[in-house]
């Protein structure tokens, strides 16, 4: 797992210092690694995040991708659902096991139940095939995006505590371990306990979507953050659900 | 055998002295039995005020009654009855054979009992006629040889006689009365003498008068016998004149039939436990035997609904060799056609929707590498010669456009598998609009037309369970297509809910659409206007995939148009998730199809500004009394969703 103090030069990076793709680790090139089996579609999505500043790295073989994320130590994924040798699925959840890097997945699918088991098995994103390549740029973009910059500061919803600029959650005392978009959520709702958050709204806020997607993102995430955070996940008291508007902070 | 209440005096046609048996014939063809009938008919009734009836009456009496008792029965657990007419083919087997074997019980002994009665009052009648004939020949005898000349001697003379008739009864029940012929002035007569217990005014006045007429004839009526105080017997009078001393009485024999009546009781009794015997017999059979071949159809009823509820395995027991056997068999029979049916059936679904799945995927694959060295391509498209550059512009377009034929095509054929489900979420229906008009803002800029939603649901709030990206879908298509048609006119959006369903109607004041059009709205890959729509893109099955969009929430998706008046959509849905709607809250069209200009809407200022072009007025035109009228010009179409 990477360590919390890798990530906090990232994080307290001033946001005017960020250009697109190259202001990652001060100058050096975003590493992404493409899982999908289709050569020349990753060759294809090769050349645009090349085109946009971004450095790629192939995996083929479903079988050989956490050998390949282990060795080159991307800074994100693009992950495709349907490979051969080993489900994408279960990639995912292999690398999220062992890292909270963040992971896009490429579906051909957009039914529901596919999306949906790829972002519960720990994907923070998805783009449906055929995207368009600023749709893909974006959405990568999005998740390469060091957060604002964060003053010393601590958010509390009940029992939860959030150190905002240490990038840690504890609950009673204890850590409590989430991934940064995980974090991303909880922070957007503790900063305004008072407000209910539309889906569309996290969407934005969170994923940086500027029109409306896919609402089943933030419903996924929710869960998930929930079963990380809340004593009880059926009867929530840290997230709460605001029935026919969103979400909101508990009290 | 109550014949109280005849009127018909009988006479015998032979004279009263002849010899042997007098043939005594009423006056009626039919006899007592039909005097009997013509009695109840009258009103049956003795002097005493009892009431009595003729068998006849009786029956009469017997079928109102019960008719009345069943009538009350019946209307009491009317409502039970009827459902179980209704809904069991055996209780109404049972029932009519119930009905019909009554009307013919009641029928036969009804003529049974006739029968007996008449045949039983006839035979007493001559015995008493030839009894009474007897004893009026002796009497007269015995007059004629009166030498008395003095009154008592008179007196005791006649008493003397007649006393030889109680003896020589050959019924104990004979009784008699020997009454002087009122008018006659002799010395030597009596005026009245009986046998004790009956007066004169037993006998009827009509007999009397015949009696008194004829001195030879013999006569006899049908009277009711008081008996004790309150009691009476059913009896027949029989007259005949006698002469003593030149002088005429009238001589009447009163036979009581009281024991003949028992008897007739007592048969009627046994007659009527019998039928009704008869009638708990004939109800147990028919129950016995309709149980016997519905219970089969039964079963086959139980069976056959459980097929229909899918549970194909269900089959009919298959017992013995006779009709039902075979109608089970053959029943099991259709069951494992139609199963096999289903499951070829089920399987072609499964493959298919696992045919689209990989189609789906192998063809977007590929084509999104396509797309995106287009998108390159086009971008890099300044660097390029003109034939370059164009090409990569058309080849960047019509990637665009496959795509979105593609994008259709598999979500109808996802339709067709069956496999669409519903995501559905409680959400604000204006969060959807105001994303729809985000979107198609842009596009209505660049028509010059204004769009605005028109809704009088003050809180511009409404809730509905619904799967927000089909219902976006669905109203981004119905917008899209508005403006695309509106020709610079504006586009409005109404919007009003009730309890029970939401709709959302967008009109337009465009170009509208011919009725022949309005027929083939829906249909896919249909163009109003094909020249036009080439141009504009759309692959032409934007409607039919709102259509399953609309019936996969259980609504309805309808439209309207005329041409140059423009044309309107109205989408109505449940606002929760399996309701069954009856109407829709917006009028179709929603301004009685009257022009943009004179379309006077009562708006208030407007009240929310949201995103780009989210004007918001309160709408005073729609009245609830319109609800789910058909239009008032125009014509509509709607799609046929079950």
């Amino acid at each position: 797992m990477r360590s919390q103090a890798a990530a906090l030069p990232r994080r307290g990076m001033a946001k005017s210092d960020f250009r697109p793709g190259i202001g990652k680790y001060r100058g050096m090139k975003a590493r992404i690694l493409v899982v999908d089996d289709d050569e020349a579609l990753a060759e294809m999505i090769g050349i645009v995040l090349r085109n946009d500043g971004f450095e790629a790295v192939y995996c083929a073989d479903g079988a050989k991708a956490l050998e390949t994320f282990r060795t080159n130590k991307p800074d994100l994924v693009l992950l495709d659902l349907m490979l051969p040798g080993i489900d994408g699925i279960e990639i995912c959840r292999l690398i999220r096991a062992e890292s909270d890097v963040p992971i896009v997945m490429l579906t051909a699918k957009s039914d529901t139940s596919d999306v949906v088991r790829g972002l519960e098995s720990g994907a923070d994103d998805y783009v449906a095939k055929p995207f368009k390549p600023a749709e893909l740029v974006a959405r990568v973009r999005a998740r390469l995006r060091p957060g604002d910059v964060k003053a010393p500061e601590t958010l509390v919803i009940g029992e939860i505590t959030i150190d905002v600029a240490g990038h840690a959650v504890r609950r009673a005392g204890e850590r409590v371990l989430l991934t940064p978009l995980e974090f991303d959520l909880l922070v957007a709702l503790a900063r305004k306990p008072w407000q209910v958050f539309t889906r569309e709204l996290l969407l934005e806020q969170v994923w940086g979507y500027r029109h409306a997607a896919d609402t089943r993102l933030v419903n996924v995430h929710v869960q998930r953050l929930r079963s990380k955070i809340e004593r009880d996940p059926e009867a929530p008291e840290v997230v709460l659900t605001v029935r026919g508007v969103g979400y909101k902070a508990g009290q | 055998m109550e014949t109280s209440g005849r009127t018909a005096v009988n006479r015998n046609s032979g004279p009263s002295g002849q010899a042997g048996a007098p043939a005594p014939q009423a006056t009626d063809d039919d006899g007592p039995a039909v005097s009997a009938v013509a009695g109840a008919l009258e009103g049956a009734g003795s002097p005493d005020g009892r009431v009595v009836a003729s068998p006849g009456a009786q029956i009469l009496h017997v079928l109102t009654v019960a008719g009345k008792a069943l009538w009350r029965a019946a209307r009491k657990v009317g409502r039970t009855l009827a459902r179980r007419w209704r809904t069991s083919l055996q209780f109404r087997t049972v029932f009519t054979t119930l009905v019909i074997a009554s009307v013919a019980v009641v029928g036969v002994g009804g003529y049974l009992a006739g029968q007996i009665s008449s045949g039983l009052f006839k035979e007493r009648l001559a015995q008493a006629q030839q009894d009474s004939a007897r004893g009026a020949t002796q009497v007269q005898d015995n007059f004629s040889n009166a030498s008395v000349s003095d009154q008592p001697r008179v007196s005791s003379y006649v008493k003397d006689t007649l006393g030889l008739l109680a003896v020589g009864a050959a019924d104990d029940n004979r009784k008699y009365l020997l009454v002087k012929i009122p008018g006659q002035t002799s010395k030597l007569a009596v005026i009245s003498s009986d046998s004790g217990g009956v007066t004169s005014a037993i006998i009827p006045d009509t007999l009397r008068a015949a009696v008194q007429a004829n001195d030879t004839g013999q006569f006899w009526q049908s009277i009711s016998l008081p008996v004790g105080s309150s009691g009476s017997h059913p009896a027949v009078v029989v007259g005949n004149q006698v002469e003593l001393l030149q002088t005429k009485y009238e001589l009447y024999m009163i036979y009581d039939l009281n024991s003949a009546q028992l008897t007739l009781n007592y048969i009627q009794s046994v007659l009527w436990l019998a039928g009704a015997i008869l009638l708990l017999l004939i109800g147990a059979i028919a129950w016995y035997v309709t149980r016997t071949v519905v219970k089969p159809v039964s079963q086959a009823a139980a069976v056959s609904e459980k097929l229909a509820a899918g549970e194909l395995e269900e089959r009919m027991q298959v017992v013995g060799e006779d009709e039902m056997a075979r109608l089970a068999t053959s029943f099991n029979k259709m069951a494992t056609s139609l199963q096999d049916q289903i499951n070829a059936l089920a399987t072609l679904s499964e493959m298919q929707q696992r045919f689209v799945s990989d189609v789906s995927h192998e063809l977007r694959t590929p084509l999104t590498t396509v797309r995106m060295a287009a998108e390159v391509l086009f971008d890099a498209r300044d660097g390029f010669d003109p034939v370059n550059k164009r090409s990569s512009e058309l080849l960047f377009h019509q990637v665009e456009r496959f795509e979105l034929l593609l994008a259709d095509l598999l979500e109808i054929s996802r339709f067709d598998a069956g496999v669409a489900d519903l995501d559905v979420e409680s959400l604000d229906i204006f969060s959807v609009i105001h994303s729809v008009i985000d979107v198609a803002a842009p596009v209505a800029d660049a028509n010059h037309s204004e769009l605005s939603v028109v809704t009088r649901l003050r809180s511009h709030k409404c809730v509905v369970e619904m799967d927000a990206r089909r219902i976006d879908r669905i109203l981004r298509n119905l917008v899209l297509n508005a403006v695309e048609h509106s020709e610079g006119k504006p586009v409005k959006i109404f919007v009003s809910a009730d309890e029970h369903a939401v709709a959302v109607a967008v009109r337009d004041y465009g170009v509208g659409m011919s009725p022949d059009a309005l027929g083939h709205v829906f249909d896919r890959f249909w163009r109003a206007d094909p020249a036009r729509a080439r141009t504009t893109g759309g692959s032409g099955l934007g409607l039919s995939i709102a259509t399953e969009d609309a019936r996969l929430h259980g609504g309805w998706l309808e439209a309207w148009g005329v041409p140059g008046k423009g044309s309107c959509f109205r989408l109505t849905l449940p606002r929760t998730r399996g309701g069954v709607l009856t109407h829709s809250p917006v009028p179709l069209p929603p301004d009685s199809g009257a022009g943009a200009a004179s379309l006077n809407l009562n708006t208030g200022p407007i009240l929310t500004n949201t995103g780009a072009m989210g004007v918001v007025g309160a709408l005073g035109g729609i009245s609830p009394a319109l609800h789910g009228e058909p239009p008032a010009a125009g014509t509509a179409a709607r799609t046929e969703l079950p």
